[in-house]
């Protein structure tokens, strides 16, 4: 893939879509104005009915013994009219009450039975939920009678010689613990998840609609597959330009939305108070990135099936009721973000971001939900450039999911940049809820067994039997040069020192000196093992599985992207993400950037298993051995590491075995490919 | 310059193309005619590269389609009737888009842009979104969309459909100026006065098959005919017989 090409298509398409009015409007000047408009318009109109209803008085009958003293205090403290006063009741009060308070001539009524008397006269309030003003007024004739009831009842205590406050034998208040920040981000929890995710979707329907099912009705789709770009080309810029319009869409109405909750609550008074500080809105930005990512490209994915922008409306209405069916997880009260519940695509960001307007999310919570997200959008990813691969399928041919969904074109020789993501998405759900289930019922030892050979070595070699590739090549597995062994040395020697700086620098940070300390007891638990066997569990097993997945399955399909750059930091960030903590990602990138540079450099995977060795290996003796710890963070051993990874690094540049019998196709370190 | 070699292409059970040969040579034009249906299209993009044939071989300025796809892309300009823009650039736009993806520099983008836009007379709405323009001025566009990297080779699929006399008139011109210029141009069309009028040779097709080819003397003495068209009608209509 050449990133010039695709930016080219990616500013055209952008340019393109900004120019057609539809598509703007529909994104950024509708949902700008409707959300103000609709809260005005709504609080407006509940303004004046509240103003209306204070002002009315209410309209109550009386039927049968209702005593006058209670309907009194209703005239006085309800500011009630008596308009229908009947000695003895209808002899269907309930439906002659309905048929009263439905024609509106009616609020209330009260009822007592006919020969009530004594100190207990039953008085009913009917009245009608259904109605706004029946509702409220039967709300205020209550109260009214229940003050009355108190005041009758303070009355006869003082008539029976006792303290007035005798009635009150418990003097009930009510306190809300929420203030009205808590309350206003409860109320925002409930709604902003929702309206985020229908925005996302909401903004790139149409402009996902316009460059994929548009472009083949106007024929210029065909026109562009004339051009020498490649389909994985087409398809990088397109999405760029639908996820950049649907984000700066998104964060567009994310800020009406703010502002306008922040107006609406200020209006509430002390009830509720709402206001998205810059640090929220970030961590709902970077939540919602990956659904943003998910949805856009089912929409693209989906969109050029249709072979017509009105058939691609009804193709795209199925994925937008999906996502206002997972947005609605924000208003149920019982739906929690549990390790079930964050696997499920678009329910899970809805979940998180709600906990996180409420002060509920963790760091961790945030980064099991975005790798998941992140796997989920993978895979749609890779389903959009499956699709955008399919000749049917952008020439309009029938039936062009058969041709998408074949299995002719699974099996090949070579790994690509898809499917090595596909695999690593595939891994990363399997590891973090294997790890969940074996953690449960297992110790360390079961845990790391389990997930270096279950997780990590035997999928990998699955894997590649499943999709037929050569293992030698695809894993590497040669012997480098001498001066690949050279450089390995040093590395190995030196390596350690990359992630104690990253790590060093990292601690600085709010949160990772707890992580640390946990990391550091969960490590010193490898402790009650012996040597032999804690090198074997903690070292040499992670050293073989772990590159044989990362350096060799995955380095292996991103090196077919022809870049590099993009083989080395796409592995380092894959190894990253399955640390699972933030920290954690950042440290492991780092030396997952050495370990993949050091695969391409020396073309075999057995370089980066010595340093991956060495470097755990080292984890084990600085719990054993006293004081290397210390000894190994002072300045001159941390500066000579650092020197010694630097000459390794200059060393192994090029230390490459020319390999006469490496399978055919883009030249794997070439920085950009025809 | 153009060569097509056995190319067949299977849908499941259906065929669209079935051994197909021919070739053209540089500063030739061939006609590829036959009715609606014939297999036309299909070949013209297994040609262009855009479909993949099911067997057979496809040869432009002597690069294939396997592992030669962009080479092939680079020498052919590719040019259909339904005037396919973007509706929302400007021609200019047009242009400068596709020269980037053909990878020309910039600095020679810009003059040969204007080349074109003078040559195949754009100066009045070069600067006008497409979508606004009337079918020939898009047309015109197009045509100058096809000849931005100065391709060895045209792929012409209907280009004079829905045109205007003048309109036509005037691609025709500019597709014996690549002629002369020794440009080899594979026209697909229905108007058989064109293709009269245009090609050097022809390739008969029906229901995905050759039925002939030659020069348009030698399919017309084939098929004991006077015009092109009653060679057409001959042979298309002894296939439907048949």
């Amino acid at each position: 893939m050449r990133p010039r090409i695709v930016l080219h298509i990616f500013r055209k398409d952008l340019v393109e879509t900004l120019r057609d009015r539809r598509t703007v409007v529909m994104a950024f000047v509708v949902p700008a104005l409707i959300y103000p408009l609709l809260f005005t318009l709504l609080g407006s109109v509940a303004t004046d009915k509240r103003g209306e209803l204070e002002r009315t008085r209410a309209r109550v009958a009386a039927w049968g013994p209702v005593p006058e003293d209670a309907l009194r205090a209703v005239e006085q403290q309800a500011r009630a009219d008596i308009v229908d006063r009947r000695p003895d009741p209808p002899s269907d009060p309930e439906a002659e009450a309905r048929k009263l308070v439905s024609s509106k001539t009616l609020h209330v009524v009260l009822l007592t039975p006919p020969g009530s008397s004594g100190p207990s006269i039953p008085v009913r309030v009917l009245s009608d939920s259904t109605s706004v003003d029946s509702d409220a007024m039967e709300r205020r004739v209550s109260r009214a009678l229940t003050e009355h009831g108190a005041e009758l009842l303070r009355q006869r205590m003082t008539a029976l010689g006792q303290q007035a406050e005798a009635a009150t034998p418990l003097d009930v208040h009510e306190d809300d613990l929420a203030d009205a920040a808590r309350r206003g981000a409860s109320l925002a929890a409930a709604l902003l998840p929702y309206l985020l995710l229908v925005l996302v979707a909401t903004s790139g329907f149409y402009a996902a609609l316009d460059l994929t099912a548009g472009e083949k009705e106007r024929g210029t789709l065909q026109t562009l597959l004339t051009a020498p770009v490649r389909s994985v080309e087409i398809v990088a810029g397109k999405y760029l330009a639908v996820l950049a319009l649907t984000l700066a869409a998104t964060m567009c109405n994310l800020g009406s939305i703010a502002l306008t909750l922040s107006r609406a609550t200020a209006a509430m008074g002390a009830g509720a108070r709402f206001s998205l500080g810059l640090s929220s809105a970030g961590a709902i930005f970077l939540t919602v990135l990956p659904a943003a990512l998910l949805i856009v490209a089912l929409l693209m994915a989906v969109g050029v099936l249709a072979r017509s922008y009105r058939e691609g409306q009804s193709y795209l209405m199925p994925i937008l009721l999906l996502v206002i069916l997972a947005g609605f997880a924000s208003f149920l009260p019982g739906a929690e973000l549990t390790p079930g519940t964050a696997l499920v695509p678009l329910l899970n960001v809805t979940l998180l971001v709600h906990d996180i307007l409420v002060g509920k999310a963790g760091a961790t919570q945030v980064t099991v939900v975005w790798a998941v997200s992140l796997a989920w959008a993978v895979l749609g990813i890779l389903l959009a450039a499956r699709v955008f691969q399919t000749e049917q399928v952008l020439l309009s041919g029938e039936k062009p999911w058969r041709d998408v969904f074949s299995p002719g074109v699974r099996a090949g020789r070579e790994l690509t940049p898809g499917n090595a993501l596909a695999f690593a998405a595939v891994l990363l759900v399997l590891t973090f809820y294997g790890s969940a289930l074996v953690e449960r019922r297992g110790g360390v030892v079961a845990l790391i067994l389990v997930s270096q050979l279950g997780f990590f070595l035997v999928p990998s070699l699955v894997w590649c039997r499943l999709f037929r590739v050569p293992l030698r090549d695809t894993l590497q597995l040669r012997l480098p040069t001498r001066r690949g062994w050279a450089a390995t040395v040093l590395l190995a020697g030196g390596g350690w020192s990359v992630g104690a700086v990253v790590w060093a620098q990292l601690l600085r940070f709010p949160g990772a000196r707890a992580y640390s300390d946990w990391l550091g007891e969960l490590l010193g638990k490898q402790g009650q093992l012996g040597l032999w066997t804690a090198l074997l569990l903690v070292a040499l097993l992670p050293a073989v599985a772990e590159e044989v997945t990362f350096r060799g399955v995955v380095l292996a399909g991103l090196r077919r992207s022809g870049s590099r750059w993009i083989a080395v930091l796409g592995s380092a960030l894959v190894f990253g993400l399955f640390h699972i903590n933030p920290y954690h990602v950042l440290a492991a990138t780092a030396v997952g950037l050495l370990l993949g540079w050091v695969a391409l450099e020396t073309g075999s995977i057995l370089p980066g298993m010595l340093i991956h060795l060495v470097n755990n290996g080292l984890q084990v003796l600085l719990d054993r051995v006293p004081g290397l710890a210390e000894q190994l963070r002072s300045p001159v051993p941390l500066v000579l590491a650092l020197a010694t990874t630097a000459v390794g690094l200059l060393l192994v540049r090029g230390s490459r075995r020319p390999a006469p019998d490496e399978p055919p196709g883009p030249a794997p370190v070439s920085l950009a490919s025809p | 310059m153009i060569e097509a070699r056995g190319l067949s292409k299977r849908y499941g059970e259906v065929v669209a193309a079935s051994d197909v040969s021919f070739t053209v040579s540089a500063g030739e034009v061939v006609g590829l005619l036959g009715p609606n249906g014939a297999g036309k299209t299909t070949v013209l993009r297994m040609l262009a590269g855009v479909l993949t044939p099911t067997s057979g071989e496809v040869r432009v300025a002597g690069h294939g389609t396997e592992g030669e796809a962009f080479q092939l892309k680079r020498a052919l300009g590719f040019l259909t009737g339904d005037t396919a823009l973007y509706q929302r650039l400007t021609p200019r736009e047009v242009l400068r888009y596709f020269g980037r993806l053909h990878d020309i520099p910039e600095a020679a983008l810009a003059p040969r842009i204007e080349t074109l836009v003078t040559r195949f007379r754009l100066t009045e709405f070069a600067d006008r979104q497409c979508g606004k323009l009337s079918a020939g001025q898009k047309q015109r566009a197009n045509i100058a969309r096809a000849f931005v990297h100065d391709p060895p080779a045209l792929i012409l699929d209907e280009p004079t459909t829905a045109l205007d006399v003048v309109t036509g008139r005037f691609l025709l011109d500019a597709f014996r100026e690549a002629r002369a210029a020794g440009t080899a141009i594979l026209l697909s069309t229905h108007v058989l006065g064109d293709a009269e009028s245009l090609c050097d040779r022809v390739v008969l097709l029906h229901r995905g098959r050759v039925l002939d080819q030659g020069t348009i003397a030698e399919v017309c003495a084939r098929a004991g005919a006077r015009t092109l068209t009653d060679a057409f009608l001959a042979r298309v209509g002894d296939e439907v017989a048949a």
